[in-house]
């Protein structure tokens, strides 16, 4: 089960990561981050399969009894779903109708806040690794996606670097948008 | 005479109106309202279920199967709302988006609702899932407020709880009764059990607190 267990677990974090990047899309009106969402729930797709795989050749091996086996089998169920859930939000920034203005104001009503803001040339955050930028440990702002030019870094790990001109794509409390825009203007020594 | 029947005709009014509200139970609140409740629960929920599912516990499913017939609920007045409000094409294009939206939020629930339903069969959860849980990016735990924290006697909102230390409480137990989802006005009193999810350092630091082996430092003037 110890594969099960690993790929049950990525599920779970691509699938969070799959909501807070659809509810930032619509925010956004961003169709690059609604594609991500797309690509994502492939992924989540082809581990479900696995998943269901893995867990039938465990019990046909006799190592794992029907009722215990029922419950990663579930478990995985929901996740596959919450992704699919997740997929039809992304889905209505990808068709060419406009959203409904009240739909950007629930959003931004919401007690967890999506923001999008940008790495300054002169900021202390310029070279710092997510993680020694402590906006997730300090602020609880949890960084979804980076813009780098062109490129995208969606989940992005706690090793990557911050450079000046990123644009950093966070959810977090309400109160930590300040406190981030704060940290954003404070200059490297 | 004329004063009786204004009244009259107004009390009936007064019936109507009241009958629909009964309808859209339990309160008429704004298609705007609407969706930013939906589109919380449907975050809340999902920790929720898991939670319930690692602590093996009953009351969280309990709460999560009302927090889904509550989004049902709220799915039904959202569509009657958007129904009415369409007066085009435009519009209702509009709408439909809305509406898919406030419909993948109570899928989330109708999917978060199914995986408590584990608690129902006869299994040994423990044995299996806090296990697989507990190395997802995302952890649940629990804490103890002890008498003497900094946390004891303080506003959610006011600790900055959440700001301070990126961990957020999914639900709180006071004296056999639970907060589900508490927002930043609920106070946090000795012997509160805590159920939180984030990142590992801010659980470690909130718990050294509600331990009152540290002082709280993120305090909002």
């Amino acid at each position: 089960m110890k594969k099960v267990e690993e790929n049950l677990i990525e599920m779970k974090n691509i699938s969070e990561l799959m909501l807070d990047l659809a509810y930032s899309s619509v925010l956004f009106s961003n169709r690059e981050i609604a594609e991500e969402v797309i690509e994502l729930e492939e992924k989540i797709d082809k581990l479900y399969e696995e998943v269901l795989s893995q867990i039938l050749e465990t019990c046909r091996e006799g190592n794992e009894s029907i009722d215990r086996a029922k419950i990663p089998l579930k478990v995985a169920d929901s996740i596959e779903r919450i992704a699919d859930a997740a997929l039809d939000i992304a889905d209505v920034v990808l068709r060419e109708i406009d959203l409904h203005p009240v739909v950007k104001k629930s959003i931004e009503e919401s007690d967890e806040v999506m923001v999008r803001k940008e790495i300054k040339k002169s900021s202390f955050l310029d070279g710092k690794t997510l993680e020694a930028s402590k906006m997730s440990s300090e602020i609880g702002m949890k960084v979804i996606a980076i813009r780098r030019g062109k490129n995208w870094a969606y989940g992005p790990s706690k090793n990557i670097e911050l450079k000046a001109g990123d644009r950093i794509f966070a959810r977090g409390p309400k109160e930590s948008e300040e406190i981030l825009d704060k940290w954003l203007g404070l200059k490297s020594e | 005479m004329v004063g009786d029947i204004v009244k009259k005709e107004k009390s009936k009014k007064e019936k109507e109106k009241e009958e629909d509200h009964s309808r859209l139970e339990p309160e008429d609140k704004t298609v705007r309202e609407l969706l930013t409740e939906m589109k919380d629960n449907s975050e809340l929920i999902a920790d929720l279920a898991y939670a319930a599912l690692v602590y093996d516990n009953r009351d969280l499913a309990e709460e999560v199967g009302h927090l889904e017939s509550r989004m049902d609920n709220m799915m039904y007045q959202i569509r009657l709302k958007s129904m009415l409000s369409a007066r085009n094409l435009d519009d209702a294009e509009q709408l439909s988006g809305l509406l898919q939206i406030a419909s993948s939020a109570e899928k989330i629930s109708d999917a978060a609702e199914d995986m408590v339903e584990l608690l129902e069969l006869d299994i040994d959860l423990k044995s299996m899932l806090p296990h697989i849980l507990e190395k997802a990016d995302e952890h649940i735990h629990t804490i103890r407020v002890l008498e003497g924290s900094d946390l004891v006697g303080k506003k959610i909102g006011d600790l900055a709880i959440e700001s301070v230390t990126g961990v957020r409480i999914i639900a709180l137990r006071r004296k056999g009764r639970w907060i589900y989802g508490p927002d930043g006005k609920d106070y946090i009193y000795a012997n509160d059990r805590l159920i939180v999810g984030g990142v590992e350092e801010g659980y470690k630091k909130l718990r050294k607190v509600a331990k009152s082996k540290e002082n709280w430092k993120g305090m909002k003037s």
